[in-house]
């Protein structure tokens, strides 16, 4: 949510003060694939783990582990889609809080799983 | 908007800097807050599926009535598809029109193989006795309310799915008549179109784990 990160060097082409010679944008353009292409394997490496924890973690002996490990899975592989696939992590900060809006959902979601868990 | 590309891009045509907004456009402010108000839809189908299933005394275990694998593909497939999108935007943000028309045509199929997939799942289960308002397993009638937050929530994201596949074959098109190359911000369609599928996307993320997985 700082405002700052949108004034990181890497970032400060996009008001176009800074001149980018051919080569420096291209090299740019690489690292940007790099990164997306870095993302796309976390993101599948992530999903083949969430296929695998269910049948390490039974839900009969570890149903709350089972249930933790791969809501922390599912909302990581959330925020690297918003973060660097829906670049949020280049917008300044109410486009962030716009995005985070949904959150409060998600939070009374998990406070009626914890509910469900501890009754 | 990603500005690693900004070389290419004419910042004479780029909005000026708002203190609370950056460079994001009115259309890109708009499709932020269609997006937020699109996931509290998929929050609150969510927060029933929690309440529903928290108190049911006879919830089945999901992953012994349906297809795991299949679906972690078709999560696999629509990450893929994500990442087709961006290479599009970078494409478009770099005037290149032949990549940019590849890439949203590699989105689309994506997009449609996994509509494909979802019609086969539903097939399937029907045939084997998981119906909206009625389920049974092996003739066994199981708690109703397994089927129908199922249909009702994955049935929602399919519906988002096949929107976005219209919404990029509309933008396919504009950019196969040259409309997003052009250099400036006219590239911001194309921006667009790709926040609305990386939450198509995000939302399955999400979807798949507490629909399928626990």
């Amino acid at each position: 949510m700082d405002d700052s990160m949108t004034q990181s060097p890497t970032k400060s082409a996009h008001g176009g003060h800074v001149s980018t010679g051919p080569d420096q944008a291209s090299g740019e353009k690489q690292t940007q694939k790099a990164l997306y292409i870095t993302i796309f394997l976390v993101l599948g490496f992530l999903t083949l783990l969430e296929v695998f924890v269910p049948s390490v973690y039974s839900a009969e002996y570890s149903g709350n582990t089972k249930m933790l490990i791969l809501c922390f899975l599912a909302i990581l592989k959330a925020s690297l889609v918003a973060m660097f696939f829906m670049h949020l992590d280049h917008e300044k900060k109410w486009v962030r809080w716009i995005a985070c809006m949904p959150i409060y959902m998600g939070v009374a979601v998990i406070l009626i799983m914890l509910e469900s868990i501890y009754r | 908007m990603s500005d690693t590309n900004a070389a290419t891009i004419d910042h004479a045509d780029l909005p000026s800097d708002d203190p609370h907004f950056g460079k994001a456009t009115g259309g890109k402010i708009a499709m932020w807050m269609f997006i937020a108000q699109d996931g509290m839809s998929f929050g609150g189908l969510l927060f029933a599926y929690g309440v529903l299933r928290g108190t049911a005394n006879d919830w089945p275990v999901p992953a012994e009535i349906l297809g795991i694998p299949l679906t972690a593909f078709a999560t696999f497939l629509l990450i893929c598809s994500s990442l087709t999108m961006v290479f599009a935007v970078l494409a478009a943000k770099e005037k290149r029109q032949a990549d940019l028309c590849k890439w949203l045509g590699a989105t689309i199929v994506g997009g449609l193989a996994f509509l494909g997939i979802q019609a086969y799942e539903y097939t399937h289960l029907a045939h084997a006795g998981i119906g909206f308002t009625h389920s049974a397993v092996d003739g066994v009638p199981i708690n109703s309310l397994f089927g129908t937050t199922f249909y009702a929530v994955t049935g929602f994201h399919g519906l988002h799915v096949l929107s976005g596949v219209i919404y990029l074959t509309c933008i396919l098109k504009g950019a196969m008549a040259g409309k997003y190359t052009q250099g400036g911000l006219s590239f911001s369609p194309v921006e667009l179109v790709g926040l609305f599928w990386h939450f198509v996307d995000l939302v399955w993320i999400l979807v798949f784990t507490f629909i399928y997985l626990l």
